[in-house]
């Protein structure tokens, strides 16, 4: 057996692992040296000595077909927000939002013998939301319904609809102010409240439980109380914050004051149900043309509006046009959509814009996703100074380049640029875009070698 | 012989790994052309020499600029150099100025001696590399817009040998190297922001022979060496694949063969010893003047390298034992096979450099300095001033002697 080099002569000898672990250390070292010497710097010298092989061109001139699809139905159940109010303006025509919900059923403390009935009133919070004008005097009013409200498989949409009864229950004018989170807006309901009271005293059979309950006390709407009215407000419906107060005292040396809460039923029984009417609008046949209407017989405009559920489809007709091209790479699609000039002063524009992608059906199908899977949007670019380029653009790279991955271009297969679902569902926002100044642009960015 | 099978196994494993793990990387614009920037193929010693060594026999490191050198060789030792260089550059134009900092590992070797007319050396070192990183502004046709695009160029031709020399004369040495040239040179247009990369790859092969001569003629105490250095011009075979890369994948867009040519290589040295003094001077010729490019912007023509350089110990008690330090000097003058818009891009440099003894009695260490510039600012052209510095280790084993003990 022979060691690595140990032995008498083997001191003078450099034994491999040695001469091994002197080169690694060399290669370590220049590693190390390599690593924190090279630096990616700016360099721009020599570009001269290129003749570039690719070549970078953009074409926004792709012609881009609008049209205004109105949806059959939308889901406004379980929003968290009750909507009540009218407006109407000579573009999207009149809106009137109703909000429905029911009471929960409780278990009664028994009212003092002595106890005087005082007053009662629906206690309301503003949501901060509002669509319209909140300078003008908003009259509301609300009614008892005279069927239950029952969600079908789950839900209720806009287009819900249940029985009421057209007398008057309780009404308020007021202005509303609906930046003021922690003022409560009251709906004064006297009659229900005293008659409530009596009942709960004389433990009427109809309190008993919660099947009777409902029998008895089947709902309510909040409806628009005038057609004067020039705004839709948003108030937080929930179990803590929409609810029946009823106040009474009690008779004694010091009168003592009490009072005897109903809070908002089930969740899934509260929602907005939204009547619109686009008469003489620009939209005015289009429940005529089948819920679809080109835009060149609507002035040019597309519509999105949320609640009622008016949403543009884009269909990209020449697209199949850079197909002739003979070697070609898109590197980057961008759909840039510009609100009609003056159109948003009273309204404000949304956000963010998510988008959709469509059929021949004009169902509104799956949401684009970015490359992170979020789904993806665009964000208004707002110039304060001179209200130029006011515009949402969004990357729409992937499903461009998806899309002619076979060399062919679908033309049914539009898309659908949309507000967030929540937003779609219990919001009235809205955005007009048209086809002509500013058009709807689709800028492709190709490289061609 | 296992130890030695051993050894070179595990060195040629280590080299196939270093090929793949350090690709020969350059920092020059000028090395966009041809197939990049050639690399002196000198080595320890001759780096603080101004690179001259046609001349000079492999002694206490092996010489691979001249295969016959090899004969030089101790009849002791096995030797194995391993050379990394470090260079900061900074290019100027007539208006601007910037900066690149680069290292590599250059070269790893081995040589020996097998029997009193015979010796070898193998290793690995490269002939030309490419390492270019460039922004450029170009338009986005159709809007008044630029962007930035990115031209890059990597890699380049290495060779790994395998050379002999012979002892035919009492004084006269011939040598050869058998070399397999092979890498690859990549160039690319790229853009971050619009996420493509447009990429030419060639892969380069193919076998090359240096031929060498030495006589050495002996004048009372002095030594008097004439080398000389021969390779024919030589095509390289070639793969080309042309891709384009973008978010949606990569295709290929064509496969061809394009020939890369190396010229012939003639040298001339003559070098002078006297005990541990010694100097020389090389003169090399490259035809490069028959070898055509496919690019507009340069010309070829021949080129010459001329370059003088001195070894000497420093004096003292030293002088004469295994720890001996060496000072070194020299200079060299290449002339450019590029000629920009009729503009050479000539290249001089001054080296200054050691022999440093290491622990023990046979390992070194040589360090040189290197000072030079390339190029001119003329005709919007770049020049180059660079610092370099060569570290040079030098092992030196008795491992194929050790046998006769056991």
């Amino acid at each position: 057996m022979k060691g690595n080099g140990v032995g008498k002569e083997g001191k003078q000898i450099f034994s491999f692992t040695r001469v091994f672990l002197f080169i690694s250390i060399i290669i370590v070292t220049g590693l190390i040296f390599i690593s924190s010497c090279t630096k990616e710097y700016e360099f721009t010298m020599g570009q001269d000595f290129f003749d570039s092989q690719t070549r970078l061109q953009v074409i926004d001139t792709f012609s881009v077909n609008l049209s205004t699809v109105l949806l059959d139905s939308l889901k406004t159940s379980a929003t968290k927000i009750a909507l009540a109010g009218n407006y109407k303006d000579d573009i999207f025509g009149s809106v009137n939002v109703g909000a429905f919900f029911d009471l929960g059923y409780q278990d009664f403390e028994d009212i003092e013998d002595k106890a005087t009935y005082d007053s009662a009133a629906f206690s309301l919070k503003y949501t901060g939301y509002s669509y319209g004008d909140t300078a003008s005097l908003l009259k509301l009013d609300i009614h008892m319904l005279t069927e239950k409200i029952e969600p079908y498989s789950g839900y209720l949409y806009n287009t819900s609809s249940f029985d009421y009864s057209p007398e008057v229950t309780g009404t308020v004018s007021f202005y509303p102010a609906p930046e003021s989170a922690d003022t409560a807006v009251y709906i004064p309901v006297n009659a229900l409240g005293e008659d409530l009271f009596n009942k709960i005293r004389e433990n009427d059979e109809n309190l008993s439980n919660s099947e009777q309950f409902s029998d008895y006390l089947k709902g309510f709407i909040i409806t628009s109380g005038s057609p004067d009215n020039k705004s839709v407000i948003g108030f937080t419906a929930d179990k803590d914050n929409l609810k029946l107060i009823i106040y009474y005292h009690v008779d004694a040396e010091e009168p003592e004051k009490k009072k005897i809460t109903l809070s908002m039923g089930q969740e899934n029984h509260q929602f907005n149900s939204v009547k619109f009417d686009h008469t003489n609008t620009p939209l005015n046949d289009i429940e005529a043309e089948g819920n679809v209407i080109p835009s060149s017989r609507t002035d040019n405009y597309g519509f999105l509006q949320g609640m009622v559920g008016l949403i543009p489809k884009l269909q990209f007709p020449s697209l199949n046009e850079i197909l002739a091209i003979r070697r070609w790479k898109i590197l980057k699609a961008e759909l840039v959509i510009e609100p009609v000039y003056n159109s948003y002063d009273l309204f404000g524009l949304p956000q963010q814009l998510y988008i959709y992608d469509t059929d021949r059906e004009n169902r509104v199908n799956t949401i684009l996703l970015d490359d992170k899977g979020n789904p993806l949007t665009a964000t208004l670019d707002y110039d304060d100074l001179n209200e130029e380029e006011v515009q949402y653009t969004y990357d729409i790279t992937k499903f461009i380049n998806n899309e002619l991955s076979d060399a062919y271009f679908d033309y049914d297969h539009g898309l659908m640029p949309g507000l967030a679902d929540d937003n779609f569902t219990s919001t009235l926002d809205r955005l007009l875009i048209e086809c002509k100044n500013p058009p709807v642009k689709l800028r492709i960015y190709f490289l061609t070698y | 012989m296992p130890r030695l099978v051993k050894t070179s196994f595990l060195i040629i494993l280590l080299l196939l790994s270093w090929a793949d793990i350090f690709p020969q990387s350059t920092s020059s614009p000028y090395s966009i052309f041809g197939i990049g920037i050639l690399e002196s193929n000198s080595v320890g010693p001759s780096k603080g020499m101004g690179g001259t060594g046609i001349a000079f026999l492999s002694e206490m490191s092996v010489n691979s600029m001249n295969p016959a050198s090899y004969s030089g060789l101790d009849s002791l030792l096995t030797i194995f150099e391993v050379g990394i260089f470090g260079k900061y550059s900074s290019f100027s134009t007539v208006h601007d100025n910037q900066s690149t900092v680069n290292a590599n590992l250059k070269y790893v070797l081995m040589g020996f001696r097998v029997n009193p007319w015979l010796a070898t050396s193998f290793g690995f070192s490269p002939v030309s590399s490419i390492g270019y990183n460039i922004n450029a502004t170009a338009p986005i046709e159709g809007t008044a817009q630029e962007y930035l695009e990115t031209f890059s160029g990597t890699g380049g031709v290495n060779q790994l040998y395998v050379g002999t020399s012979l002892k035919l004369l009492k004084n006269l040495s011939l040598g050869v190297n058998a070399a397999y040239l092979f890498g690859n040179i990549t160039r690319m247009e790229s853009s971050a922001a619009f996420d493509y990369s447009y990429k030419d790859v060639t892969y380069v092969a193919n076998f090359d022979f240096n031929y060498g001569l030495n006589y050495q003629l002996n004048i009372k105490k002095w030594r008097y060496n004439l080398g000389f250095i021969y390779s024919r011009s030589k095509d390289l075979r070639t793969r080309n694949t042309t891709t384009i890369t973008t978010a949606t994948g990569t295709e290929t867009l064509k496969e061809y063969t394009y020939n890369y040519s190396i010229p012939q290589n003639i040298g001339v040295g003559l070098a002078v010893s006297k005990g541990f003094f010694r100097a020389g001077i090389d003169v090399e010729r490259s035809d490069w003047k028959d070898i055509e490019f496919s690019n507009i912007y340069f010309q070829t023509r021949n080129s010459n390298r001329y370059s003088f350089g001195s070894e000497f110990p420093l004096p003292g008690d030293r002088k004469g034992t295994g720890k001996m330090i060496f000072l070194r000097f020299g200079g060299e003058y290449r002339q450019s096979y590029l000629l920009i818009d009729n503009v050479p891009i000539d290249g001089g440099t001054i080296t200054l450099g050691t022999g440093l003894p290491l622990k023990g009695t046979l390992n070194a260490i040589n360090i040189a300095l290197e000072l030079g510039r390339i190029g001119t600012t003329k005709r919007g052209l770049i020049r180059e001033n660079y610092v370099g510095l060569h570290l040079d280790m030098s092992l030196r084993d008795l491992w194929f002697r050790k046998r006769k003990y056991d």
